[in-house]
């Protein structure tokens, strides 16, 4: 690392210190009371203890496995649609406008419909982080397939590839930066829905706990779920970005 | 005539999402599910009822005060971080960790210290706006060409002439397309607070009605905040075409959920 | 020269005198018309009624301004574009689509970016089902017969612009086309990258004499490289005329440039381009 790069680290990491620094300071001063905002040092301490407790992972759990089963089912509608809309002009024909209506509409919204028909288990979270997650993963496939270079294309046909593999040995590929850009966005919705989802209703979850905190006013532990969501977002935004550095080792500018 | 169907699809889409709506109801016919021709009759009943009107009419008022406090910080911040490579270095790594903060989900915790009023929801409308316009408006800058910048230079623009003169519209449809996305946002983090916080508010209307399970009205409701971002985003969209007419269409990333 | 005999004799002036209809050339392009639309109603006549026949074995050059359609004629032959009139024929049989015939080598490179030099060279051989094994020494050599040795695992973004449009052109090669359609494939590079691949591309088609079909607006290039000169004008796009480039092979540059033929030729070509800008003045 040159001395320009470690200098830019540092001018980043200043103003994360000065938050905490400010957090610390409001609690030791005695600016704050430790009911409303309880000291860093005790959040952070209430955060390992509940790293390695049964209690707090299984809620973990529950809340990864909601966040996987929609973000998935999105990846998968939302490559198809957008590929499929892409290529096929009657595809596109339906599906440009139906995005075109949906991709504004407060998902969220939805939620109560959901609840109604899917039951308050995780049907109807899953329903709502998929239907929120899937818009820019759609969006994205489809702007990467329908830009995809005309003479790479007719590359690929003159060198014998039959049409119906156009699709999966060209377009695909092609497009994989935009639709992995995509879904990067797509990671991160999926973590923030879930988390309300279950703070809006729910038995168990990360979002649960947050909510069980604050109606009895625990302000320790109503930290300690908003902690650990943004950090299961930011390790899952890490994942994928190194996922997306490898698959595109040949693409310029990653 | 093509352009008349390209205007035509949307609404052809939402009525065929209405009739697709009407059919799975009366297919499986249970109270709990209105059919939407019943959910549109409802509408007028809602939107008549003077305190859910004013409750609507609040969450809008929240809803542009955030949206507009937010553009106010958000675009001069993120013109200077794409002009200058410092001020990105510094602000960027903080930014990255707020990016995954669900911001609705900070509600709870901002209730605690300033209660439960106008100040608390237009505050969380703020933080759940900013990102997008700080990120779209830092991309327009940062790709504002050197040499531009150069020949006002060349021309005596001073530094902060350059900014408003130059940077500022050559960002402009970028910045435009991040506040598009905002309003988007500044709607679902407005519903979701609402929700979360269960005091008034569109949200609250929803959530109140499935108590009392009436569902035309939670199914109406639903379609009144649908339509709601639709109107929206499309006269931005409007506005934006309006101000930019000039600049090359691109694509657009809904970024970003709260 | 024993190969010469090999060839059947055809062109459009040999045809056979046996009364039957002359027997195809490589490439046949008859009454050729492409009519784009522009908006709505108008439309732009891009190639009008084109009569061409390329012989097997030549070297034809395709040359005009920018916007006369030379591009265009070029797409028709590889089946990538179908023309609104007339029919394009290879070997005899009209082209419906593109087909491993006819091998493209684009000014924009068209290399897959998700594949190594290798994996692109090897993309053709592996479609026309040549083992894994066997596709990979055919194309280290055709690599190293384009002077890329050592560069079999880089991505085409670490190399630059010459560098790409040798595995372009590798990777087109690989599955022996009859025919090789070139569509400016200098003109992105640089005057020195330009002058050394033109040398090599002559090098290369010197060993198999493989027909090439060849756009270019650069009139140097054209006669540098090519037995046939085709002319073309702009708005609507026709042909003007088809000049026979005699000099002999295998051509070295540095002699060519002092013959007073070539400089002849590259002259005379400049004038019939010239003159055809007059027509286009005309609203």
């Amino acid at each position: 690392m040159n001395a320009r790069a470690l200098n830019n680290v540092l001018l980043g990491l200043a103003p994360i210190v000065m938050v905490l620094a400010l957090w610390q300071g409001l609690c030791s001063f005695g600016y704050a009371p430790p009911s409303l905002l309880p000291p860093p040092g005790k959040v952070f301490v209430r955060l390992a203890q509940q790293l390695v407790s049964w209690n707090f992972l299984d809620d973990m759990l529950a809340t990864l496995t909601r966040l996987f089963a929609g973000f998935f089912i999105a990846v998968a509608l939302g490559v198809g649609i957008g590929l499929a809309a892409a290529v096929s002009g009657p595809v596109n024909a339906v599906v440009r406008p139906l995005v075109q209506v949906l991709a504004p509409v407060p998902k969220v919204a939805l939620y109560p419909a959901l609840l109604l028909l899917l039951g308050f288990d995780h049907a109807s979270k899953v329903t709502l982080v998929a239907a929120d997650a899937l818009f820019p993963i759609l969006l994205s496939t489809y702007y990467g397939a329908s830009m995809v270079e005309q003479k790479l294309i007719w590359s690929a046909l003159a060198a014998g590839t039959p049409r119906y593999q156009i699709l999966f040995k060209v377009i695909l590929p092609a497009a994989l930066p935009s639709i992995l850009t995509g879904c990067r966005i797509g990671l991160v919705i999926s973590c923030i829905v879930v988390f309300l989802a279950e703070m809006i209703t729910s038995t168990d979850g990360l979002g649960h706990l947050l909510v069980g905190a604050a109606r009895t006013f625990q302000t320790v532990d109503m930290f300690v779920p908003l902690i650990t969501i943004s950090l299961l977002g930011l390790i899952l935004n890490g994942l994928l970005y190194s996922l997306r550095k490898y698959l595109l080792r040949g693409f310029p500018e990653v | 005539m093509r352009i008349a169907v390209s205007r035509l699809s949307p609404l052809l889409a939402c009525l065929g999402l209405l009739v697709a709506w009407q059919l799975a109801a009366m297919l499986l016919h249970t109270d709990s599910f209105p059919t939407a021709w019943q959910a549109i009759l409802t509408v007028p009943d809602v939107l008549g009822d003077r305190e859910s009107l004013l409750n609507i009419l609040d969450s809008i008022r929240r809803m542009v005060i955030g949206l507009t406090l937010a553009m106010l910080v958000s675009i001069p911040l993120g013109l200077m971080m794409g002009r200058s490579a410092r001020v990105a270095a510094f602000f960027n790594p903080l930014l990255m960790m707020v990016y995954p903060v669900p911001k609705a989900a900070l509600m709870p915790v901002i209730m605690l210290w300033l209660g439960v009023g106008d100040a608390s929801k237009t505050l969380v409308i703020f933080l759940g706006v900013s990102l997008p316009v700080i990120y779209h408006s830092f991309q327009g800058a940062k790709a504002v060409e050197e040499k531009m910048l150069w020949s006002g230079a060349a021309m005596g623009l001073s530094a902060v002439q350059r900014m408003f003169r130059i940077v500022l519209p050559a960002a402009l449809p970028e910045i435009l397309t991040g506040c598009r996305t905002g309003l988007v946002l500044a709607l679902i983090t407005m519903v979701t607070s609402e929700m979360i916080a269960r005091q008034s508010g569109a949200g609250n209307i929803l959530f109140n009605a499935m108590d009392m399970a009436q569902y035309d009205t939670v199914f109406a409701m639903i379609i009144i905040i649908g339509a709601l971002g639709i109107v929206l985003d499309a006269a931005f969209d409007k506005l934006r075409w309006r101000l930019v007419a000039w600049a090359e269409p691109r694509q657009d990333i809904l970024l970003g959920a709260s | 020269m024993q190969v010469v005999s090999l060839r059947p004799e055809i062109g459009a002036e040999t045809g056979k005198v046996s009364g039957q209809t002359r027997a195809p050339a490589m490439i046949d392009i008859e009454s050729v018309s492409q009519r784009f639309e522009v908006s709505g109603r108008k439309s732009h006549l891009a190639l009008s009624d084109i009569n061409l026949s390329v012989a097997d074995g030549a070297f034809v050059s395709i040359l005009g301004p920018s916007g006369c359609g030379k591009s265009t004629l070029l797409y028709i032959v590889g089946g990538f574009v179908s023309p609104t009139e007339g029919v394009a024929k290879v070997k005899g049989n009209v082209i419906t689509g593109p087909g491993p015939d006819r091998g493209p080598v684009f000014q924009e490179f068209a290399l897959f970016p998700w594949k190594t030099v290798l994996g692109n060279v090897m993309y053709g051989l592996r479609q026309q089902g040549v083992k894994r094994a066997e596709a990979e020494a055919q194309s280290r050599r055709l690599i190293e017969m384009v002077g890329l040795k050592g560069y079999e695992n880089f991505y085409p973004k670490e190399l630059s612009g010459g560098m790409k449009q040798r595995v372009a052109i590798a990777r087109t090669l690989a599955y022996h086309p009859s025919v090789l359609l070139m569509d400016e494939p200098f003109g992105a590079l640089d005057a020195h990258t330009r002058t050394r691949l033109q040398n090599d591309l002559l090098n290369i088609w010197e060993r198999d004499r493989k027909t090439v079909l060849f756009v270019t607006h650069s009139v140097d290039e054209a006669v540098f490289l090519s037995d046939k000169v085709v002319v073309m004008t702009r708005s609507p796009g026709r042909i003007k005329e088809i000049v026979d480039i005699d000099l002999p092979r295998p051509r070295r540059r540095a002699e060519l440039l002092l013959d007073a033929r070539y400089q002849k030729y590259v002259v005379d070509i400049e004038r019939l381009i010239d003159d055809g800008r007059d027509d286009v003045v005309q609203p």
